[in-house]
Formats: structure tokens, C-alpha cells, sequence
């Protein structure tokens, strides 16, 4: 893994991109230029899905059987996204990458689509297809107006709360950060244990930490970027929610290791009974109903609550989409499976084996899916309120460089204030080198 | 053919293969680094030296040139103390000698992002042993910018003390016993020996492993890249993650080579102090 500077990018890219391409060579040689009538192979990269039973399979032998000739090798991507995203960058920047059809995490497809790595969908998709998903979950797959990726799974940021002490104490989930600090003091105080934790949530510096201080941002009504794409356009705002997250910390609310805790460091503490909040995604629901879960039957889940001048539930959307390479060889093909893959009868095959969220709103009330996870309805309400992060090619430039910002500031090394004057010189910096 | 040409001729491979495999890149590097360059973007234009401009007034620079200076000096020092005392300590060992060893290898065999997985679990603020054998404290090891580079510090002490004490124990092995022997004879006691025989014979060879951790503690990227990220609030930042981030995730192919350049610069610095002090310890004995 070092990478040594006196050695950079070229001197390692080089080698690298060449082997690549040699083994693309060799592979493409092998699948593409099918002797008369031999079957059509597209190969389908994507990260494992996790859960009870993968669905994953089954879907593509029924694709295969729909189009006989066509053969679907399905591979895996390494488990971390940093390292996906560093995959497909030297794969695509090659040229002549060794799959048709890839799963994108949902920041990822407007810097592909600008960089001219994935096909233009638009065409394919009929406007009634588009308009089965979430516009929470189109609108980040746009890009010039032109839709680049379809929606696979869903993912939004919730509030998680220990039902049990709610009611014990007459709480009703929180809707206001105030309330919540209230019930968390009210509820520590009377059950006088010092391992309980009042609100667990993500603080470390990394992509996570960052959909935690943009909730905290549209929670008071603040942005990131405006339209225009100039830095916190409401920077009392902002400052008024980076100063409310580092008072979680400085109060006790939260414990101090939030700023170093990514989503099961905090999931796990909360499934086993020592916080009373935790902010978290729709995955940790399944892992706290498990029959041998130390609070099974014990949580509810709500929407994120809200600061002073923002709405309840701005909570951040996520999840994977599927897009189809640039460089494939059968691209009517690969564009069929990412629909197929998208379709509703696929996504209801997701959310029963996976359980994964669908991007789909109509299988929120589907009636066999809901007797299997009765959540699913309050999720719909849940899920609509979500918003994407901002939808912009630099989106990993620019969260990249903000982490350290937002980090110094949950760990008390900066001042709000001080954070958004130099997270502002640092966009500036960045986006002069894109548009001087 | 004169004995010079025959001279150059058979020079030729290896400097052509010095040229392609070092400074071939090294040129180019410096070549983009004068640009803005992001591939993905199509964007490549002539920037001069406005990215080491930036970085002169960079803060997020400054700290990351901080640390790793204080992550490769206390690393290194620390470093060669143990691993000079643990080799002394086997020499006079009588028993278990193959399996003190056997351990030593062990942390160094170790892939070091198996090793830096391995403290995430150590450092875990509830769970983690470390903080079980402090008696159950709840010591925020990796989240605190106050510990979490000393964290990061003891798992490299860890991991790369051994390849100091090996280095020590062979050093120190090869001294002849008789030397020993004789001192012993005219009366010099444990210290004295050991700072007249023993030190001056291990000194030239601790500075071959001083060279050598320093470099290596320069270019440090795997420990701080899984267990901090570089956080918090790029406390645990080295220049290498710095130019990770630019190059690998955020594709700015010319600033990131900008920071690969003055990381370069700052490593052959380094390299040409402490080949003179081996050059005037070599010409000194």
C-alpha cells in the first residue's frame, strides 16, 4: 500500500495502467469477438450484497434465460468505497475497461458522467420508468440534464430511539436537537447508569462524518454550496450547526469517541443497550431485530430531528446505482440489464433477500414485502424527505478536502467560525483550478 | 575501443535502466506539477508555480509537514533506542533465544495494514484491549487530536523495532568476544565497555538503520490511512496521505505531484545529510 512520493502517481500509474490494459486486451479478447454464434459474455462489477440470502444470482440466470446467447459473469469490487472508486478510476482512465455494466455509489455518477466514462441512459429510460424511483434518487444520476445511472438501492440517514426508556419516562421521539438533549438528560439522570450513552452518531473524518455535518447543516436550514456553487451561502446558519455539533460532545451528550466513530462502531454500542440515539441507516434495523439482539422489540425509528431554522427529517440519501461503461461492446445489451436489475420485479427480489431498501416507492406498500419488514411504510415517509448531497462532479474534491475542517472542529481545533473561512479558501482554491 | 568508451559502454544498461525506472519519472513529476491537471476533467493547463504558491501559504500543508516530522523523529528515536536495548538484552540471553527471535520477526513479517487493522481493535475506545489493561478507562485513543498520533507512533514503534533490533543483534554478534575479554582483564566495568567497545562498533551500522527507518518514516502512509484517515482534524495527516488524497481520490494529478516533489526534495535531503555522516564515520575509523 505505500506509495512512495519519491515515487508518484506516474511512475506507478504507468506500470499499472499498462498491465491493466494488456489484461483488458486479453480479456476483451477473449469475450468479445464470439466465434458465430457463440454466446455474448457482460460481465456486471459490483460489491457483495450482504444479508440473508443473495439475490444477486438468481436475478441474473433469469436475465440469461430472457436472452438466450447472453452469459452475465458477475464480479466482485474490494469492500471499501475509497478503494472502488480508486478501481474504477484506472480502469475507465484506461480506456478499455474489463466490464459492461458497474454499481456506482450515488456521489460517484456525476463525476463519471462528466468524464465521459459512462453512457447516456436518457434515451433508454421511458419518463414513466425514471419516475418510479425517488427524485431524491434520480436527481444525483443527472448530470446536464441527462440521466447517466439508474437507482439499485436506497439508503436514508435516520433517528434511531430506545422505544422502552421513551415511553418509560412519557417521551415521544424527539422532533427538535433541543428536545432530544432534554430527553436524554431526563432519561440518564433518573436511570442513573454511567454506561449509558445519550446520542451516538458519526464524527470521524471520512465520507460518513460528512453526511453527518450536512444533516446537521440542513437541519438549520444551511446549504453547502449554492446554485451557483460559492461555499455556505448561509454561514450564520452554518456556523450556528457546526457550534450545535461540538456542543453534543462538550456537554456529554455524546461521548467524546463520536469523532472517531464510523456507523458500526456506533451501531454496535446501541444494539447492545448503552445509548438511548444513535443516527443511523435503514441496515441497523434488521441487525436490532435479530432474535438474539439485546434490544430486540426495543427501538423505534423516526426522522432526523431539527435545529432552530431547518425541517425535521433532512436527513442524507445514499445507496448504489447502476451505470453502463463507455467502452462496452454491447451496450444495448448492458443497458437492458441495468434496467432489468433496476425493474420493480428485481428490487422486490433485493428487499426480500438483501434487505435492502428499494429506490422504488411503490414497494413500500407492497403487501408481502411489508408483512416481511412492517417498517417499510414508515420508511416511505422517512425516505421522501431525504435530500442527495450536493450533486456535482467535484462532490469528492470537495468532501475530500472539507473532512479535516469539519473534523477540527468536532474535536474542539478550530472554531466554527475559523473552519468555514478556511474550508472557503480551500473550495476556492479548487474550483479555480476546474474554471479559472 | 579505448578503456573509457568499453567504460561508458558497459555503463550504459544500468544507466539507462537508472534513467527509465528514476529519473525519467522524477522529471516528469516535476513537469506536472508546474500544471493544473485533472485527466478526468479534461482540464490540463499551465499553472507555473502557483501550486507550490499555495502550498506556501497552505495550512492543511504546514500541518501535514508538521506531523511527519514529529511522527519521524520520535518514531525513529524511539525505534533505535528499543531495538538497540532489545539487542543487547538477547545477547545476554541464555535461553529462549530462537523464540525471542521467532516473535521479533513476527511484527515485522506482519503486512502493515495487517498490523494497523490490528490496533483499530486495540485502540477501541469500550471494547479495546488497551484500555481494559488501563483499567477500563474510556481513553478516546484514535479520536482525540491530542492521542491519536501518539497512538499511531507506538503501533509503527511496534511494528518496525524489530527490523532495528535484528540489524543490532547480528552487529553485535560479530564482535569478538576476546575484546571483551581483554577489558574485562584491564578492568573495565559493564558501562565502560559498552561505551568504549561496544558502541563505537554499533554506531556506524545504527546510522545504516537510522537512514533507513527515517526514510521509510517519511514516506509513512498504510498505519495512518486505515486507522485515522488522517483525522481527526488532520492531526494524523502525513504530506504521503496528503498526496494520496489529491492524486488517488480527488484525481488533481498537478497539485498532488506539487506535494509528491516537496516530499521527494525533503526525502533526498535527508538521505544526502545522513550518507555524509556515514561517509565522515567511515573516514573517521
Amino acid at each position: 500500500m505505500t506509495r512512495g512520493p519519491g515515487r508518484p502517481a506516474v511512475s506507478l500509474g504507468g506500470p499499472v495502467v499498462l498491465v491493466l490494459l494488456a489484461l483488458s486486451v486479453i480479456l476483451s479478447g477473449c469475450r468479445d469477438r464470439p466465434a458465430a454464434g457463440a454466446p455474448v459474455t457482460l460481465v456486471f462489477k459490483h460489491a457483495k450484497i450482504l444479508g440473508p440470502a443473495d439475490p444477486v444470482p438468481g436475478l441474473l440466470r433469469r436475465f440469461e434465460a430472457k436472452h438466450p446467447g447472453v452469459r452475465v459473469v458477475s464480479e466482485a469490487l474490494t469492500w471499501s468505497s475509497d478503494e472502488q472508486h480508486q478501481f474504477y478510476v484506472i480502469n475507465l482512465e484506461g480506456g478499455t475497461p474489463p466490464f459492461d455494466v458497474m454499481m456506482l455509489d450515488v456521489i460517484w455518477v456525476p463525476e463519471f458522467a462528466r468524464a465521459g466514462w459512462i453512457l447516456d441512459l436518457t434515451s433508454f429510460v421511458p419518463p414513466a420508468e425514471r419516475e418510479a424511483h425517488f427524485p431524491s434518487a434520480i436527481e444525483p444520476a443527472l448530470e446536464n440534464g441527462r440521466l447517466w445511472a439508474l437507482p439499485w438501492f436506497m439508503n436514508v440517514g435516520l433517528l434511531y430511539y430506545r422505544s422502552d426508556l421513551l415511553a418509560r419516562y412519557g417521551f415521544a421521539p424527539p422532533r427538535t436537537y433541543d428536545a432530544l438533549i432534554e430527553q436524554v438528560r431526563h432519561i440518564r439522570a433518573r436511570e442513573g447508569d454511567p454506561r449509558l450513552d445519550g446520542y451516538l452518531w458519526q464524527g470521524k473524518q471520512y465520507e460518513g462524518g460528512m453526511v453527518n455535518v450536512l444533516e446537521a447543516l440542513w437541519a438549520n436550514g444551511a446549504r453547502l454550496l449554492d446554485e451557483a456553487g460559492r461555499p455556505f451561502p448561509e454561514r450564520e446558519r452554518a456556523r450556528e450547526s457546526l457550534a450545535f455539533l461540538r456542543g453534543l460532545i462538550k456537554s456529554g451528550i455524546s461521548p467524546a469517541w463520536v469523532t472517531a466513530a464510523d456507523e458500526e462502531l456506533t451501531r454496535r454500542p446501541f444494539g447492545d443497550g448503552r445509548a438511548i440515539f444513535l443516527r443511523g441507516w435503514p441496515y441497523a434495523l434488521d441487525l436490532f431485530e435479530l432474535p438474539d439482539s439485546r434490544v430486540r422489540g426495543k427501538v423505534g425509528v423516526t426522522a432526523l430531528p431539527r435545529l432552530a431554522h431547518g425541517p425535521v427529517g433532512a436527513a442524507s440519501t445514499g445507496g448504489a446505482h447502476l451505470a453502463v461503461s463507455a467502452g462496452t461492446r454491447h451496450p444495448a445489451l448492458a443497458v437492458e440489464l441495468v434496467r432489468f436489475l433496476t425493474s420493480e420485479m428485481a428490487q422486490r427480489a433485493m428487499t426480500e433477500g438483501a434487505a435492502l431498501r428499494p429506490s422504488r416507492p411503490a414497494l413500500y406498500h407492497d403487501p408481502a414485502l411489508v408483512a416481511r419488514d412492517p417498517s417499510l411504510p414508515a420508511l416511505l415517509g422517512l425516505t421522501e424527505r431525504g435530500h442527495p448531497r450536493p450533486i456535482t462532479p467535484y462532490y469528492l474534491m470537495l468532501s475530500t478536502t472539507l473532512q479535516p475542517e469539519f473534523s477540527a472542529v468536532l474535536v474542539g481545533r478550530k472554531s466554527p467560525e475559523r473552519a468555514i473561512a478556511d474550508a472557503s479558501a480551500q473550495i476556492d482554491h479548487l474550483l479555480r483550478a476546474i474554471a479559472p | 575501443m579505448t578503456d573509457r568508451r568499453l567504460g561508458w559502454l558497459l555503463l550504459a544498461p544500468a544507466l539507462a535502466v537508472l534513467g527509465g525506472l528514476t529519473v525519467y519519472p522524477a522529471l516528469w513529476v516535476i513537469w506536472l506539477s508546474l500544471q493544473y491537471r485533472i485527466p478526468v476533467f479534461s482540464i490540463s493547463r499551465w499553472a507555473g508555480l502557483d501550486h507550490y504558491a499555495f502550498l506556501a501559504v497552505d495550512p492543511r500543508f504546514w500541518s501535514a509537514a508538521w506531523v511527519t516530522a514529529i511522527f519521524t523523529v520520535v518514531s525513529v528515536a524511539l525505534e533505535c533506542a528499543i531495538g538497540l536495548a532489545i539487542a543487547l538484552g538477547l545477547r545476554g540471553q541464555r535461553r529462549a533465544r530462537r523464540v525471542a527471535l521467532g516473535l521479533l520477526l513476527l511484527a515485522w513479517a506482519l503486512p502493515s495494514v495487517v498490523t494497523a487493522k490490528m490496533f483499530e481493535w486495540l485502540y477501541h475506545p469500550a471494547g479495546g484491549l488497551v484500555n481494559f489493561l488501563l483499567g477500563g478507562r474510556l481513553i478516546n485513543w484514535l479520536g482525540d487530536p491530542a492521542l491519536a498520533l501518539p497512538a499511531l507512533i507506538a503501533a509503527d514503534v511496534w511494528r518496525s523495532t524489530p527490523f532495528v533490533a535484528l540489524l543490532c543483534y547480528a552487529r553485535l554478534l560479530s564482535i569478538p568476544g576476546e575484546l571483551y575479554e581483554a577489558a574485562h582483564v584491564d578492568g573495565a566495568a559493564g558501562l565502560q565497555s559498552f561505551a568504549r567497545i561496544t558502541w563505537p562498533l554499533v554506531r556506524p551500522l545504527l546510522l545504516v538503520a537510522l537512514l533507513f527507518r527515517t526514510l521509510d518514516a517519511l514516506r509513512a502512509f498504510d498505519i495512518m490511512f486505515v486507522l485515522t484517515g488522517g483525522g481527526p482534524a488532520g492531526s494524523t495527516e502525513t504530506l504521503t496521505v496528503y498526496a494520496y488524497r489529491s492524486l488517488f481520490q480527488t484525481l488533481q494529478v498537478g497539485f498532488g505531484s506539487a506535494i509528491g516533489v516537496v516530499v521527494f526534495a525533503l526525502v533526498m535531503l535527508v538521505a544526502v545529510a545522513y550518507l555524509r555522516l556515514i561517509d565522515a564515520e567511515e573516514r573517521a575509523t
